[in-house]
């Protein structure tokens, strides 16, 4: 097997390898209907007695459809398109996503978050910390740092393109805003789908997660969704807090201390979404608390994740759910 | 006092000179062995493998024979430079050297002529219009400069866009031709560089036949060229197998 220079860096023994190309081999097997890999230039098969739709990634010569990109062939219905693997993210209206502040505007934040360009969300999109709906005054434009900073991560939802095909965020819900006491992890778009729920609550850990749809994923200590607000307003009143107030704010700052136990769980979901997306395995809640379950009860340490037995495992433990699938629907 | 005031010696130059011109004379001849045991239209193997980077949106390595070249491709992302509104993306080229490219450090030449060429080479071949006010950057880096830098640097270069994810017509595949008298001799090491009498290298997207760029030196006849293109298209379809199936091959990997 050939190693790719972009994957983990494993030292497999041998038996190790074996395993492991052994269950790779198996899920090519049975996603083999559904994938057909092209390249660029690469004519795609078509029936040209039906009427086809040529999607993103084609384009005409000679009457054949070729591929424009790299990746995978997909079609639906009359549509056929090539779906690239390490393309950039595409937004769509409605889409969760995760990104960071790079700079600060007049009256909006520019943040990166994948796309070809970088998205805005206006001051007058996101909802303010004090909760009440008003015009945005000048004052406001002057603390927006308050808000947001530079380098901050931030969680928004996408409003919308504008007619310069400039992307627009909102921020209009206690749930969106900045993100705290975490980790943020870049993996390819295309691993996390499109789902009804991106903000999952790790019960069992403590821990928040959010898959953004760009393919950023937030993993961080628990807050409450109310708190959270309160915690802005804090932010805001911290200025004013007056003398006799102080021994609670310094409970308060202890409070904000996250534990050791919250903090090795942060680690230990992170690194098992590391590995998920190192394997190439789409990026779902139950495959990730099911990775982090199996580390806990087979006891390996959180370095140990991305080692290279766990790897292996993973990977057979992959192949065993798909089985196990397939056998549930026939 | 010495009989003969030696107040200049004899120049090194010119006697490495004289070498140069020794072996020049030697590669007139019609029949010598390269220095690699190739023939004259052999070209050296190929190896390709792309996600040499990982902070780059894609990357690309190339080894052929002595020459090893990294190139990674970053967006497309928002223009800095230009934030005025237009319907078409950007490409943005850089050809850089590393100092111990060379035999001797640091003394290679910056080729500074090779990011505008690499520019032109790469310009048809993306379809620059699927990403508006947007640029892509490619920056490729010589590692080692083995002799036929810019084709490999080009070739490099389309594999690492592919990787990317770029929307291009076809990739581009490049090889060079050296003239010495009578002989053409593909794909040339650095030292049959220094001593050709004219070179020739297409660029071109071998699934669609056109070439993109063409780059002619030194003295040719009609005939000589015609052959010379000849042989550098057959190479070129030959090398965009040999692309293809390292894309595939990546692809499936990673699936």
């Amino acid at each position: 097997m050939t190693t790719m220079l972009r994957e983990l860096r494993l030292s497999l023994n041998q038996t190790q390898r074996v395993r492991l190309q052994s269950a790779l081999q198996r899920l090519q097997d049975m996603a083999s209907l559904a994938s057909a890999v092209t390249v660029v230039a690469d004519t795609i098969p078509v029936n040209h007695e039906d009427s086809i739709l040529k999607g993103h990634g084609t384009s005409d010569l000679n009457g054949e459809v070729v591929a424009t990109l790299c990746g995978v062939v997909e079609r639906v219905n009359k549509l056929v398109y090539v779906r690239a693997q390490r393309a950039r993210y595409k937004p769509e209206v409605g889409d969760i996503i995760v990104g960071r502040v790079i700079e600060i505007a007049p009256k909006r934040w520019r943040l990166e978050i994948n796309f070809s360009q970088d998205a805005v969300l206006m001051l007058s999109s996101m909802n303010l910390p004090d909760g009440i709906q008003r015009r945005r005054t000048a004052v406001d434009e002057l603390n927006m740092r308050s808000i947001f900073e530079e380098n901050d991560v931030i969680c928004a939802e996408v409003r919308g393109f504008q007619h310069d095909g400039s992307l627009h965020l909102q921020a209009r819900s206690q749930k969106y805003g900045k993100l705290e006491r975490g980790m943020l992890l870049t993996v390819p778009a295309y691993l996390v789908k499109r789902r009804k729920q991106h903000f999952h609550h790790l019960e069992n850990y403590g821990v928040d997660l959010i898959l953004g749809c760009n393919g950023f994923i937030w993993v961080g200590e628990h807050v409450n969704s109310n708190g959270g607000n309160d915690m802005m307003v804090d932010q805001e009143n911290r200025g004013l807090v007056n003398k006799s107030e102080v021994g609670q704010a310094t409970c308060e700052v202890q409070e904000q201390i996250t534990p050791l136990e919250i903090r090795k769980h942060v680690c230990r979901v992170a690194n098992s979404v590391r590995l998920l997306c190192a394997l190439g395995f789409s990026l779902t809640v139950e495959v990730i608390v099911d990775t982090v379950e199996a580390s806990i009860s087979s006891n390996t340490d959180i370095k140990d994740i991305l080692a290279a037995e766990f790897y292996v495992q993973t990977a057979e433990r992959e192949v065993q759910r798909r089985v196990s699938l397939t056998r549930r629907k026939g | 006092m010495a009989t003969n005031p030696s107040t200049y010696a004899l120049s090194q130059s010119s006697d490495s000179k004289q070498r140069l011109q020794q072996r020049r004379r030697l590669f007139q001849e019609t029949e010598w062995t390269r220095s690699d045991g190739r023939s004259f239209h052999q070209c050296r193997p190929a190896f390709l493998r792309t996600g040499a980077a990982n902070a780059a949106s894609g990357s690309a390595y190339a080894e052929f024979g002595a020459t090893k070249v990294i190139v990674s491709v970053f967006g497309p992302r928002e223009s800095k430079k230009a934030m005025m509104y237009s319907g078409t993306g950007r490409l943005n080229c850089n050809v850089s050297y590393t100092t111990f490219s060379t035999p001797v450090r640091g003394q290679g030449s910056d080729h500074k002529e090779y990011s505008s060429m690499l520019h032109k080479a790469l310009d048809g071949a993306i379809i620059l219009e699927t990403f508006p006010k947007t640029t892509v950057d490619v920056f490729a880096l010589v590692l080692e400069s083995g002799g036929g830098d810019l084709p490999v640097i080009v070739t490099c270069a389309s594999l690492a866009l592919a990787d990317a994810g770029i929307m291009m017509y076809d990739l581009v595949a490049s090889v060079s031709v050296s003239c010495f008298g009578r002989n053409l001799v593909i794909d040339p090491t650095s030292e049959e560089e220094a001593c050709q009498d004219g070179t020739l290298m297409i660029t071109c997207m071998p699934a669609r036949n056109e070439v993109t760029q063409l780059m002619l030196t030194g003295e040719w006849t009609t005939a000589k060229i015609n052959e010379a293109m000849e042989l550098c298209l057959d190479a070129c379809s030959k090398l965009a197998e040999i692309m293809r199936s390292c894309l595939k091959e990546a692809a499936s990997g990673s699936s």
